[in-house]
């Protein structure tokens, strides 16, 4: 069984964001960097299905500049066969249909069973990759899974739905399936593993997106507006029950 | 009349003697010497540690610790009554071989006899009186066990067989005495000088001179049979401790204390990393199985065991022992426990008050190394977290690396990248980086040092966590990664002098960090506020306050550093109400060997527990000098409903408000 996982290295969402010189997007100095959380969850089903089957080969996927091979080394960690890395620098710039015309570039001729990926990035959060891959490949895609189960060619999956509820999708590989918080909790690599990693195969390819060019342009990117601060009520119980209701009537309609 | 005696009086001194009494020596010593070469094989099968380095301090160690019972007094009561057996028995010992060395060999080959005239008075009365307090001790060891039976002292087998031993050894040499000074010594001077056996002659003076001498001779083979049985079951029973105890107290690990050792982990043929069996560990590991005396000191004094957690450090070692002498191939981590095995906070008062010299922690450590390396195992995910969370920003609180630096912004304090001309580089920590309530800490301690005309610089977002929390929680790949990175841009600015204000970071950059060559001096801030408060440099106006101080687990026990911090309350002003558990019997916070970063799901809260020791002593404040502890103890007076009558403060928040 081939399976390729397609991961993203992004910000850590605690990081200090400032907007870069081009006013675009967020400018890289400052920032520590990370697996997509969703992509996390994609790499450890991958190695739980390999751990499943015993038989099948995992390849990791990143498109970015140099150094996200230290991202792909941690999904190498984890348990991944090979890693490959679409070199580009400026990845950040790509819209979604770039970024997936370059995996699906990569993946058409490699015949891979699944293709998992997260099911959106925290810093772009466009959602759109995996479907826009699975279709490039005309496979079909299943997103937001949260439950995974894999019986000999059959996959069960279940989707998370509006409101808490679930779907269950039933679906014959090739299939591209995007991972949603719940699916599983990640493994911390083991040191053993974090060794053997360092051995693995880490091939770098030019970034190519077969003609495909950008349909949208980022405008600009900006902080929200601050707009007015919170404002704490204190003292008695019954004085803030009534400044509380002066306020509702002063300000809101909700009381009219 | 000369003052001495007949040796083998009444027994004889010829070939019918000495025939089976020497026979029968060498039984015994057979015995001994089986029983601990089938041990010494299974310690050898253990890992190598070097251990017999410096010679001269290790027999110092087992001077004090097993001859002059240094360690063993530390506990009165049981501990004095054993010390007191110990030398007794010593005394005994000694005079049985002066008296060996006199009929034996110095008489029986050259006709010098030294057992005479004053020496002999000393020697009789010296054994008798040695004698009678090893009875009294043992008796006094007895009721406590059998009787008064304090709470979680084991009980077995082997202790009742000790105790026969000892006993009948001690009663039938004084009923030998007594049998032989009826017939030869009564009314004679000679008689005082043995009062036992001279009571004791007063009692059977009634007897036949001929029953006298069968009663003498009979308990005279009796007591020889016990005192050989006695040397050949030392291997076999809880006895062995005179000899492995003894030979701990050499083999004992000689500093830095607590220092843990560190992996190689350039060596690529290393597949296995810390221990799941015994054989993991290394040989003194093993060792220390068979020196434990199972006298529960670990166990009264582990603040996980207090909380109703699954661990003893006891039961640990215990269980250690059971798996190298019969299955060795049993899982140490199934065996102890995973719930055990995570409970440990490294604060090592068990280590500290062993009197076997034994090391708890260590082993503790080498299995969570296993769990952690090899299994990618953590006492909880919020663990795990931590540890992600480090590796991305370098603290495990997940805050950004970047604004490391954001509390000093206003202080007038540069990082060292903007400017690296300094008196001390203040190595801050994650806590007083980012936890706000440890922001005030580290906000007094710069302006103390701005007080007494301290130039202080920081490392900024170029520091890191110290990688303590990890490396006691078993990360030894994440603590080495922080570590080198550490040493490599503290070294690049030529520091001379580090301060901290946590404990933590102190103990790992003033010990863990010189094994990646790093040797610049490091000086917690308590000794540092004593040292510029005694130089005059930095003028307090004490203003009088009651408190209690809390002895930090690493400033303490792990550094010996109980005065300065004193000192320096005194020096504010400060009345110290000690609680009971103070100085090297402090009572861990519960936030150390990495705990900080998990969730204290087991047993009760460590913290309100301290918290609780900290109120009742009714001084309003309590004082400490580490963020974990600060952290803890915010946290243990709200669980311990007791925020009206007690509030923490670093020692340098009192002080910072008397300048």
């Amino acid at each position: 069984m081939k399976i390729l996982i397609c991961i993203k290295q992004v910000p850590d969402m605690e990081s200090k964001f400032k907007i870069n010189a081009e006013g675009t997007w967020y400018d890289r100095a400052d920032l520590a960097w990370r697996m997509n959380e969703y992509d996390e969850y994609a790499v450890e089903q991958a190695i739980r299905v390999k751990e499943q089957v015993k038989d099948a080969d995992l390849t990791v996927l990143c498109i970015g500049p140099d150094q996200v091979t230290e991202t792909i080394k941690k999904a190498l960690a984890m348990g991944c066969d090979r890693g490959v890395h679409i070199a580009d620098a400026d990845s950040y710039k790509r819209e979604p249909i770039e970024i997936a015309a370059m995996i699906a570039g990569f993946a058409q001729d490699k015949n891979f069973d699944i293709i998992f990926t997260g099911m959106q990035s925290q810093d772009r959060g466009s959602a759109q990759v995996g479907v826009m891959v699975a279709e490039l490949l005309g496979i079909p895609a299943v997103t937001t899974i949260v439950d995974f189960l894999y019986d000999n060619g059959a996959i069960q999956v279940k989707r998370e739905l509006e409101g808490g509820s679930k779907a269950v999708v039933t679906t014959a590989t090739p299939v591209l399936l995007t991972c949603q918080l719940g699916l599983n909790t990640p493994r911390y690599p083991t040191l053993p593993n974090i060794m053997k990693a360092k051995k693995k195969e880490l091939l770098t390819v030019e970034a190519n997106t077969g003609g495909i060019g950008r349909m949208q342009e980022t405008a600009a990117c900006y902080f929200p507006e601050k707009k007015g601060g919170g404002l704490v009520l204190e003292g008695d119980v019954a004085e803030l029950a009534d400044k509380l209701i002066q306020i509702l009537k002063e300000k809101t309609s909700v009381l009219a | 009349m000369e003052f001495t005696r007949e040796i083998y009086w009444n027994v004889g001194h010829g070939f019918t003697t000495l025939g089976p009494m020497y026979g029968l020596l060498l039984v015994a010593l057979i015995f001994f010497a089986v029983g601990f070469f089938k041990r010494i094989a299974v310690y050898r099968l253990g890992q190598p540690l070097n251990r017999t380095d410096q010679r001269g301090v290790r027999l110092k160690n087992v001077v004090e610790t097993a001859l002059l019972q240094t360690k063993v007094f530390r506990v009165p009561g049981a501990g004095t009554a054993h010390a007191l057996f110990f030398w007794s028995f010593f005394v005994l010992f000694i005079g049985t071989v002066l008296i060996v060395i006199q009929a034996d060999f110095t008489d029986l080959f050259f006709g010098v006899r030294f057992l005479k005239g004053t020496f002999y008075k000393l020697f009789s009365l010296t054994l008798d009186l040695a004698g009678l307090v090893g009875l009294f001790m043992l008796g006094g060891l007895l009721v406590r066990r059998y009787l008064v039976r304090p709470k979680g002292l084991i009980t077995k087998g082997d202790d009742a067989l000790m105790h026969f031993l000892l006993f009948a050894i001690l009663i039938t040499g004084f009923c030998i005495e007594g049998a032989r000074m009826a017939v030869t010594e009564l009314g004679t001077p000679l008689a005082g000088w043995s009062p036992v056996g001279f009571g004791i002659a007063l009692l059977l003076s009634g007897f036949q001179e001929a029953d006298l001498r069968t009663l003498h001779s009979t308990l005279w083979w009796i007591h020889l049979g016990l005192a050989m049985g006695f040397i050949a079951v030392i291997p076999y029973s809880k006895f062995r401790h005179i000899v492995t105890t003894s030979a701990n107290a050499f083999l004992s690990d000689l500093g830095p204390t607590g220092k843990l050792t560190t992996i190689n982990l350039e060596d690529e043929d290393t597949e296995k990393f810390g221990a799941d069996t015994i054989t993991d560990l290394s040989w003194k590991d093993i060792f220390d199985t068979d020196a434990c005396t199972l006298c529960k000191r670990c166990q009264d004094r582990c603040p996980a065991f207090a909380t109703d957690k699954p661990l003893s450090p006891m039961k640990l070692i215990t269980q250690m022992g059971e798996i190298a002498f019969s299955d060795r191939t049993s899982n140490l981590l199934d065996t102890i426990t995973r719930d055990a095995i995570w409970s440990c906070t490294t604060c090592r008062a068990c280590q500290d008050i062993c009197p076997a010299s034994i090391e708890h922690v260590n082993k503790i450590v080498e299995m969570r190394r296993n769990l952690v390396l090899m299994e990618g195992e953590f006492p909880g995910e919020e663990v795990m977290t931590a540890m992600e969370q480090t590796e991305v920003n370098g603290n495990p609180l997940g805050m950004g690396y970047a604004s490391r630096g954001d509390w000093a912004e206003d202080l007038g304090i540069k990082p060292l990248a903007e400017d690296p001309e300094v008196d001390v580089l203040y190595f801050v920590g994650c806590y007083a980086s980012f936890d706000k309530r440890n922001i005030a800490v580290a906000r007094s301690f710069i302006t103390l040092c701005q007080a007494a005309g301290v130039k202080v610089g920081i490392l900024g977002k170029e520091e890191k966590c110290c990688g303590e929390p990890m490396r006691k929680m078993g990360n030894e790949y994440l603590y080495q990664t922080l570590a080198m990175e550490m040493v490599e841009v503290i070294k690049g600015y030529g520091v001379e002098t580090i301060v901290t204000t946590c404990p933590h970071c102190f103990n790992t950059l003033h010990k863990d960090y010189r094994d990646f060559d790093f040797d610049v001096t490091v000086i917690p801030h308590v000794v540092f506020l004593q040292q510029l408060i005694a130089s005059g440099a930095l003028p307090v106006k004490p203003l009088e306050f009651a408190c209690t101080y809390h002895d930090s687990c690493y400033l303490g026990r792990h550094n010996d550093i109980y005065d300065a911090p004193r000192s320096v309350i005194r020096s504010a002003g400060g009345r110290i109400t000690e609680m009971a558990r103070h100085r090297d019997q402090s009572f861990c916070c519960s936030a150390g060997g990495g705990r900080i970063m998990a969730e204290e799901k087991l047993g009760t809260r460590m913290n309100i527990k301290r918290v609780q020791m900290a109120a009742d002593t009714g001084t309003g404040r309590l004082l400490s000098n580490c963020p974990f502890c600060l952290t803890m103890f915010e946290d243990g007076i709200k669980g311990a409903d007791v925020e009206e009558q007690l509030r923490p403060y670093d020692i340098a928040e009192v002080l910072a408000e008397r300048i």
